[in-house]
């Protein structure tokens, strides 16, 4: 998967939790919690439709590196390599 | 058989859990021993009818706009849109203290501030000072016991404000007597004062059905008639369990949202928690005609009302206690669709071990029902205009129906005094969710199954 394309896979599985979340202002470099009002419970709903999508196991320890959409973006790279 | 997530009881926090789940894992197995689910929150059929059982108002409303509300985080986490709800915002309700002095609440904040700031002048300036505090606190922080009277009594110097104040909070949630815990009020104010109430469109069922719908699109499983009768564990690790029909089925995890004590139970060990007095309530529900005018309080949703000199919540003497309670209107909410009855409902303390003594004498214990609606009556007249001569139905639950029909220890509805709010009771795999966890009403509730699965298990598996 291309680095946009991850970009938009965490975009998408955001506006599935709230479809609401705007993110004309997001600034990739900023955590997304604050950003776009997410709460914990909500960030897990990350985590798990990565799981559930493409069978990736995010170990707990590993969350903070989701924290914004550069740091994900990182983060999944090598692992979707593949995807 | 064998499942990742077995959760025992169908109840509104084990359906909550279940969904949660099933939304990424669809292999869960919710097991519940009635033929139904919903638990304290179910109905049952009389007259060709449909009657609700629990409900009477569901606390903290919330607009779609307030996204971190309670309401609103548990339909995000559930992945249930908010106009599946069909929600309709209650009326007005009231907290009357006869011969004393009465307050109006809606869910417009600023009605029960002005009426506070009217009849309790010298006080408004400390309830001030108290949401304050109240919007600041965290009553999720670990703490021990913090008495809210004193500190409510500390804020208000005056000692009737402070019961009325407290009442409503207790009877919509307090497992304990004549006292909350500090972090438990907050809560409860929040969610009944600062929140407040509303109810779904349709019944109960309706509701149950929805969210039983959710459940089984995602694939998950549900049982019904299946009561467990043991949870198989060695030491601190649960292999399973056994069910009363003999069947064994093996989990990775277990939930239990039936209650702490019920959970030891199974497990074969004393619980080794403190025994304290358990709540039980009867409640009446009267059916009457649809033009029945109520002419005393025509459009109140709930009434909490008090005739005795000071307020007390405990369990009383006798098998009822009629000087305080609860009275339920559930068509007065806003834009509710015209019934062709109109209902009315009591709730008052009772006295389990009393009603105990009447089991196995069914016409003593038909005969006390007969009172409890028949003394419950007069009260309820007295605060809204007679009705008797249009009372076309009329039933009564006590603490030996709440028992039989949803397992709950004794009745009480509110559980063991003693919460367990991480959920965590020391095992490997097992943990609790529900009444027990100190969460309280529908949402409350159903947040506790949500947020068991999100702390404990999901980033486990």
């Amino acid at each position: 998967m291309t680095r946009d394309a991850i970009k938009n896979l965490i975009l998408e599985i955001i506006e599935d939790i709230d479809e609401d979340a705007d993110f004309d202002a997001l600034q990739s470099d900023k955590p997304l919690r604050d950003q776009l009002d997410l709460d914990s419970m909500d960030f897990l709903d990350i985590v798990m439709e990565l799981r559930k999508r493409h069978k990736l196991q995010i170990p707990e320890e590993d969350y903070p590196e989701l924290a914004t959409l550069d740091s994900c973006v990182n983060y999944l790279e090598p692992l979707l390599a593949d995807a | 058989m064998h499942v990742p997530l077995l959760i025992i009881g169908g109840g509104l926090s084990g359906l909550a859990a279940a969904i949660r789940f099933a939304r990424f894992i669809p292999d869960v197995l919710l097991l519940e021993q009635h033929s139904r689910v919903g638990g304290l929150n179910s109905y049952y059929y009389r007259n060709n009818r449909l009657f609700e059982t629990g409900l009477h108002a569901i606390t903290n409303y919330a607009p779609p706009k307030e996204k971190n509300a309670p309401l609103n985080r548990l339909l995000r986490q559930l992945k249930i849109k908010r106009q599946e709800l069909k929600l309709h915002q209650q009326n007005q309700s009231e907290i009357r203290f006869l011969d004393q002095e009465s307050l109006l609440f809606s869910n417009d904040f600023s009605l029960f501030d002005s009426e506070i700031a009217e009849k309790f002048p010298a006080s408004h300036n400390g309830f001030r000072h108290l949401i304050e505090l109240i919007d600041t606190y965290d009553p999720f922080r670990p703490l021990p016991f913090i008495s809210a009277k004193k500190v409510i009594q500390k804020h208000l110097q005056n000692a009737l404000l402070t019961d009325m104040l407290l009442c409503p909070l207790m009877y919509y949630g307090s497992s304990i007597e004549n006292d909350m815990d500090l972090g438990q009020f907050v809560i409860m104010f929040r969610a009944i004062f600062q929140e407040g109430m509303f109810r779904p469109g349709g019944t109960i069922k309706d509701l149950l059905d929805l969210l039983l719908n959710h459940y089984s699109g995602h694939g998950g499983k549900i049982r019904t008639r299946a009561g467990v009768s043991k949870i198989l564990h060695t030491d601190k690790k649960i292999h399973g369990v056994l069910l009363e029909s003999g069947e064994e089925i093996t989990c990775d995890y277990l939930l239990s949202t039936i209650g702490s004590e019920e959970t030891y139970t199974l497990l074969g060990i004393p619980s080794g928690l403190k025994s304290m007095p358990r709540l039980g309530f009867v409640e009446t529900i009267f059916e009457i005609q649809a033009g029945t005018p109520l002419p005393l309080a025509h459009d109140r949703t709930i009434i909490f009302y008090n005739s005795d000199k000071a307020f007390s919540y405990q369990q009383p003497e006798q098998l009822v206690d009629f000087n305080s309670g609860v009275i339920c209107m559930p068509q007065n909410f806003e834009n509710l669709p015209q019934a062709s009855f109109k209902e009315v409902r009591t709730t008052h303390l009772a006295r389990y071990e009393e009603w105990e003594l009447l089991k196995n004498n069914q016409d003593d214990y038909k005969a006390a029902k007969e009172t409890t609606a028949l003394t419950s009556l007069p009260v309820a007249e007295k605060i809204l205009g007679n009705f008797a001569q249009n009372i076309v139905y009329r039933d009564t639950f006590t603490p030996l129906t709440i028992e039989r029909f949803t397992a709950k220890k004794k009745g009480a509805i509110y559980g063991n005094p003693i919460k367990i709010k991480d959920g965590d009771i020391g095992y490997d795999n097992l943990f609790l969710a529900g009444t027990d966890q100190g969460f309280l009403g529908i949402v409350g509730s159903m947040l506790s199954g949500v947020s068991i699965i999100n702390q404990h298990i999901l980033p486990r598996l």
